[in-house]
């Protein structure tokens, strides 16, 4: 099947079922040591059915995600059985930072293949308060490559930071640039109600901050957060029949892109923007929109640098331009295009993309308050998994695709 | 290094992976590559990652010449045994060879490491059974 086929098959299903996010809850966000993982799933699953005003019996199917505190060989069912559900479809999706963009596009296809009719999608974890220091460890050396790369002592920030310092140099771009990306995060995070840092920033305080990987200080990383956060997808035929009364954001595409998994393999940028492209394609191409009909754009923020990337391998701006993009503020709420309005990993909440997917739905609903975009019509969100290796991408629309 | 003294993480062999750090261990960077294809990998794998899927791999020794194509000053440490050490570099080096390999720079100040920089290959025995290949600007 050539990729426009699928996009055509993909725009044809969508149009057909007309898939909805019409549920979302995120809980508190910040340092919660009262709360387990299995905690903050239920307190957001519970959010969510009762946000779209529906009973948990009607929710029958069930996407999750992982614990980095919890060690569960199956965490979906494990949920299951905690939170009292009898899923007839479920799964457990495990791509990094692309998780929560593709826990939306996998509900959609179970629905669009008769699988389930109301799915839940959540995710929540105590990874602040519970994670020990083994288990950071682990992680970090998880997120390359164990054997050819952990013995060198890479951490996590240091991938990011070997990528921005590549950035820099073949763009000629500065720290500026990057940390334009902290401190517009930061001013959206001041109207995010749940956000956990949401004091002034200033580009000087994020280039003043403790280095930690050169060129990335502590602002050009993200935060780490206890909390949950879900969102339920259903057909709008569904919605209407179990008396929904939200607004619904509807699925217009989705699409994925992938790279190289280790640093080690990676042959050039060019190959983060082919990546990047090849999943924001996708999902245009299915949507029949383009960069420039997107209203409002949720970019996977773990590291400054990633804002960038994906700007500029989305096509919202050429490679090289989303620095100067950043630091002429045009990435703030009511110019350009405003990214992440709810202050994104870097200044609300880390739980993936999952708070990215619910701003995102919370925006075409109008129902963002303070920080809600005039005539938002079209949202994208995208996620990056790994070090910048693994690409979702969904475009929303607050009417159905035709 | 002393046997027992080095806490940082160590690599864990893998069947296919010994042969790279055997070499090593004899002071030898050795790459593998594919008969079929002629194309060098890295990381070492069982099967070429190449279109031809060939496990039939040779071990070429490599002279371990290259340059810098990114890098960064780590400030922190993955583990606890970094703590007491200064800052210290991450590099991904680009080997004639056409693949890349990550490593450390060293015998060089931290801030003298250029995107670029002409690099030889050393090997520093850090433990009876691992020698760690890393990288040293080329004497001009």
């Amino acid at each position: 099947m050539s990729a426009e086929l699928g996009m055509k098959e993909a725009r044809e299903l969508l149009k057909k079922h007309k898939i909805v996010i019409a549920g979302v809850g995120e809980t508190e966000q910040g340092k919660i040591p009262d709360k387990s993982s299995f905690h903050f799933l239920s307190e957001a699953s519970k959010l969510a059915i009762e946000d779209a005003g529906i009973k948990k019996t009607d929710v029958d199917g069930l996407v999750t995600a992982f614990s980095l505190v919890e060690q569960t060989f199956m965490h979906c069912t494990t949920f299951a059985d905690y939170f009292g559900m009898n899923p007839k479809f479920f799964s457990s999706i495990a791509v990094g930072g692309s998780t929560a963009v593709w826990m939306a596009a996998e509900a959609a296809m179970a629905i669009a293949s008769g699988q389930a009719d109301v799915v839940l999608c959540v995710r929540g974890d105590n990874t602040l308060s519970g994670i020990s220091s083994s288990g950071m460890v682990a992680l970090i050396r998880e997120m390359c490559h164990a054997e050819f790369e952990f013995p060198y002592g890479l951490t996590t920030p240091g991938g990011y930071a070997l990528a921005a310092q590549r950035y820099l140099h073949e763009y000629g771009n500065s720290r500026e640039h990057l940390a334009a990306v902290a401190t517009t995060m930061r001013k959206h995070a001041a109207d995010k109600e749940n956000a956990m840092n949401k004091d002034p920033l200033t580009i000087e305080e994020v280039m003043g901050s403790r280095v930690i990987a050169e060129p990335l200080t502590k602002y050009d990383c993200s935060i780490i957060s206890d909390g949950g956060c879900a969102f339920i997808l259903t057909t709008e035929e569904k919605a209407k029949e179990l008396g929904i009364d939200n607004n619904l954001a509807y699925l217009w595409g989705m699409g994925q892109g992938y790279s190289h998994q280790y640093l080690t393999t990676l042959h050039d940028l060019g190959q983060i923007y082919s990546a990047v492209k090849t999943s924001g394609d996708k999902a245009f191409g299915t949507a029949g929109i383009s960069a420039g009909d997107v209203d409002v754009a949720f970019l996977y923020d773990c590291f400054t640098i990633t804002v960038l990337l994906e700007l500029e391998g989305l096509g919202f701006v050429k490679p090289g331009e989303g620095g100067p993009f950043a630091l002429e503020g045009r990435m703030e709420r009511g110019k350009d295009l405003p990214v992440n309005t709810h202050g994104g990993l870097l200044s609300q909440a880390h739980l993936g993309a999952m708070h990215h997917v619910v701003e995102a739905t919370l925006q075409l609903r109008g129902g963002a308050g303070k920080r809600q975009v005039d005539g938002a019509e079209v949202a994208l969100v995208h996620g990056n998994g790994g070090i910048v290796s693994a690409h979702s991408t969904i475009v929303l629309g607050n009417q159905p695709l035709n | 290094m002393a046997e027992g003294k080095y806490a940082k993480p160590l690599p864990e062999f893998r069947p296919e992976t010994k042969p790279f750090w055997d070499g090593c261990k004899q002071h030898s960077l050795m790459l593998p590559r594919s008969k079929q294809s002629g194309e060098f990998f890295f990381y070492p794998r069982a099967f070429s990652p190449g279109d031809d899927m060939s496990a039939d791999i040779e071990w070429v020794k490599s002279p371990g010449r290259g340059r810098v194509w990114t890098f960064s000053i780590h400030h922190m440490g993955p583990t606890k045994a970094y703590k007491e050490d200064g800052a210290y570099v991450v590099a991904l080096v680009e080997l004639d060879e056409g693949v890349k390999m990550m490593t450390n720079i060293v015998e060089c100040d931290v801030n003298d490491v250029k995107i670029g920089m002409e690099v030889e290959v050393v090997f520093d025995d850090v433990t009876e059974e691992v020698t760690l290949p890393k990288f040293r600007p080329v004497s001009a």
